[in-house]
């Protein structure tokens, strides 16, 4: 019983967790406005590596832990491409994975879109004289939407994923 | 010169098999041997005490035609590295798996890059080059200067023989490449009974991206970027390194100053990196919570990356001959003063862990690498050090100021998900002191001198945060002639198709996790 009264009033498992970020509230509020109106409530995003060096994922991955918790305004990382409404592309495309990334894109729902994150995936990058790419994202698959960086940051995918939802507003 | 070494030099001779004995420009040794004396030499240096094969690769000769193959040993318990090269006449060279297992797959990896034969080896598929490269496309030989001359529109897999297990409730569990999380691909090939596993083949390269091609011809300053894009979670632990060989080829020694940010970025690096490694393995025995404060204080720690660089992965600030800027000494006291709050919320996070009864059941016997395994698969780096061996490169093969910096390298000896739980929650502990000291001790100078390499060829090691990483370079004039990486992604791989047999599918991506290795740090 003690145990138990100790537990409830005891110290919580979370103890100040501060997020003082205005600015990620500011724009997830945005974000979660624009995806209730464009999408009707939720925006599901198939995350593919095309052959990055690993760092943009570390940043996608980071929308989803307790700073940016980015689930909150309507965005999810779904596991299969056919619950997707877009392919985020990292890396630039690579010559072993051409065919998996056109699979992955072909099992995509349509309407479904295509955001490039990364300069390797918005152009090649660094990597644009290489044998073995093929080059940016849009070589391979229609790309809707780049958002570039050397990674982007959390935010600059939040403000990307804000620009991206707009302008799919104003297409209707 | 080495016991070790003198012991080899005398063996060769008594075979009748001469040798040619040189100095590198770091701290390494360069044998010559005949393409004959390799089954000799390789057979002599494999019954040594504690020696390892830590590399191997082959270039192209200086101002010649032909090419060099070039074996890297760890001339234990020298900081020296011993590397026996090969002037090949043949293109075709005796296989040494039997001494040194870990050879057949950097022989698969020689062999793409260049078609040379490795006779005898019980593995020739390709590595890096898969169904889409025509077979007889080498990409580092010097008549290959741009893309294969056709494109191959094969099924991925169609030209590539797994492995097969056949019986009765026997059957196959195909991952990847593109897996279900927001991670890196790669394909996994299980031969799994009821839920057990018995079997697991990894094949990777899919991400390979020519990364050693591209800086050749290119000078150290303008290859920096390739460096850190071996990696993005290894940016300075690539940087440094490369930097650290460039260096060592023109003759140059950094300031003190510039090796003391080095090694604070090299700590910060380990840090996040191993926080995340921890946030996963909770999130993969299904308690987010558990991982949140992991998350929270990594991204804590990136956002200090960003403060002291202008990156949160610490890109773009290392060059040759130092750092592209210094760190205003403010930002290292603010650094200082956020260093106890970030060491007492982590003990925290970690007790909360330790006390978890089913946390602790579900890591505890959980994808165990057997000690036996360490040397003939040369494995580094905190896998290794979970399974009893103490090697830090930081130690064994002091770089910049590591030699006189007082650090603990934790070891234990479960092997299993706990003990790399363990060994790396204790690594950033000692990461978080040893930049205390850097800030307390740190000293004026410069942060960048000139740097000009001329030609010339040096090896280096460093610590990452996943193990042990090696970049040589050769240099002529000025210029980049060959670049060879290899991290410790490369080799440690080899230990998860042994930590997973018998355990169940279901407990795969905790293993996996505990070991985090790096995709693209292996296909480059």
């Amino acid at each position: 019983m003690l145990e138990i009264i100790k537990t409830i009033l005891g110290k919580k498992p979370a103890p100040g967790i501060v997020v003082p970020d205005c600015e990620i509230e500011k724009l997830g509020l945005r974000l979660r406005a624009q995806v209730s109106t464009v999408f009707g409530r939720s925006l599901a995003i198939r995350e593919m590596d095309s052959g990055s060096d690993n760092s943009a994922e570390i940043e996608i991955n980071n929308l989803s832990t307790p700073h940016y918790d980015i689930e909150r305004f309507g965005i999810s990382f779904v596991a299969s491409p056919r619950h997707a409404d877009v392919i985020m592309i990292t890396g630039p495309v690579t010559r072993n994975l051409k065919t998996a990334v056109l699979k992955t894109f072909e099992a995509m729902p349509r309407p479904g879109w295509v955001i490039a994150v990364g300069d390797d995936a918005c152009d090649g990058g660094i990597f644009s004289q290489s044998y073995a790419v093929l080059g940016g994202a849009d070589k391979v698959l229609p790309v809707d939407f780049k958002i570039p960086g050397n990674p982007p940051t959390p935010l600059e995918i939040m403000r990307g994923l804000v620009t991206f939802t707009a302008a799919i507003k104003k297409q209707g | 010169m080495e016991l070790a070494l003198t012991g080899l030099i005398t063996y060769l001779e008594s075979r009748q098999q001469g040798s040619r004995f040189c100095h590198g420009a770091g701290s390494e040794y360069y044998l010559h041997i005949g393409e004959n004396a390799i089954g000799e030499a390789t057979g002599w240096l494999a019954g040594r005490q504690g020696m390892s094969l830590i590399a191997m690769w082959a270039a192209r000769k200086m101002k010649k035609a032909g090419t060099d193959l070039f074996y890297a040993f760890n001339l234990k318990p020298s900081a020296r590295i011993l590397i026996v090269v090969v002037d090949l006449k043949s293109g075709r060279v005796p296989s040494i798996y039997k001494n040194f297992p870990v050879a057949v797959y950097f022989e698969r990896r020689v062999s793409d890059a260049f078609g040379l034969e490795f006779d005898d080896s019980p593995d020739r598929r390709r590595l890096f080059l898969h169904e889409a490269y025509p077979p007889d496309f080498h990409p580092m030989l010097e008549s290959c200067t741009g893309q294969p001359s056709q494109c191959v529109d094969a099924e991925p897999g169609s030209g590539y023989v797994f492995k097969k297990f056949e019986g009765e409730g026997i059957y196959e569990v195909p991952v990847g490449p593109v897996h279900a999380g927001v991670i890196e691909p790669g394909h996994f090939r299980f031969s799994v009974m009821g839920e057990t596993i018995f079997n697991l083949e990894v094949r990777l390269g899919y991400k390979h991206r020519g990364l050693n091609k591209l800086a050749e011809g290119k000078t150290g300053g303008e290859s920096m970027k390739f460096a850190e894009a071996v990696s993005g979670d290894e940016s300075a632990a690539n940087a440094c390194c490369f930097a650290m060989t460039v260096e060592k080829i023109a003759g140059v020694q950094p300031s003190r100053r510039t090796w003391e940010l080095r090694t604070l970025l090299l700590e910060m690096e380990r840090i996040y990196s191993h926080l995340g490694d921890l946030a996963g393995m909770l999130v993969d025995v299904a308690w987010p919570m558990g991982a949140s404060p992991f998350f929270i204080l990594r991204e804590e720690i990136l956002r200090w990356n960003d403060v002291l660089t202008g990156s949160r992965f610490l890109k773009g600030f290392v060059k040759p001959g130092g750092l592209r800027g210094d760190i205003e000494p403010g930002k290292l006291v603010d650094l200082k003063r956020y260093l106890p709050s970030f060491a007492r919320s982590l003990e925290w996070a970690l007790s909360g862990v330790e006390e978890s009864a089913w946390v602790i059941d579900r890591f505890e016997t959980t994808g165990i690498v057997k000690p036996e395994l360490l040397a003939p698969l040369s494995l580094s780096g905190p896998t290794a050090r979970a399974s009893g061996d103490d090697a830090d490169i930081r130690r064994s093969h002091p770089y910049g100021i590591y030699g006189e910096l007082r650090f603990e390298v934790p070891v234990k000896t479960g092997g299993d998900v706990l003990a790399r739980f363990r060994v790396k929650a204790e690594e950033i502990k000692a990461s978080v002191r040893i930049i205390n000291e850097v800030i307390v001790t740190i000293s004026d100078g410069p942060v960048w001198l000139e740097c000009l390499p001329g030609s010339g060829q040096a090896v280096s090691v460093v610590e990452a945060a996943r193990g042990r990483n090696l970049h040589w370079l050769r240099f002529e004039s000025g210029r980049i002639e060959h670049w060879e990486v290899i991290t410790a992604s490369f080799c440690n791989w080899l230990a998860i198709e042994h930590a997973v047999i018998g355990n169940i599918v279901p407990d795969f991506p905790v293993i996996n996790k505990s070991f985090n290795l790096s995709y693209a740090g292996n296909d480059l």
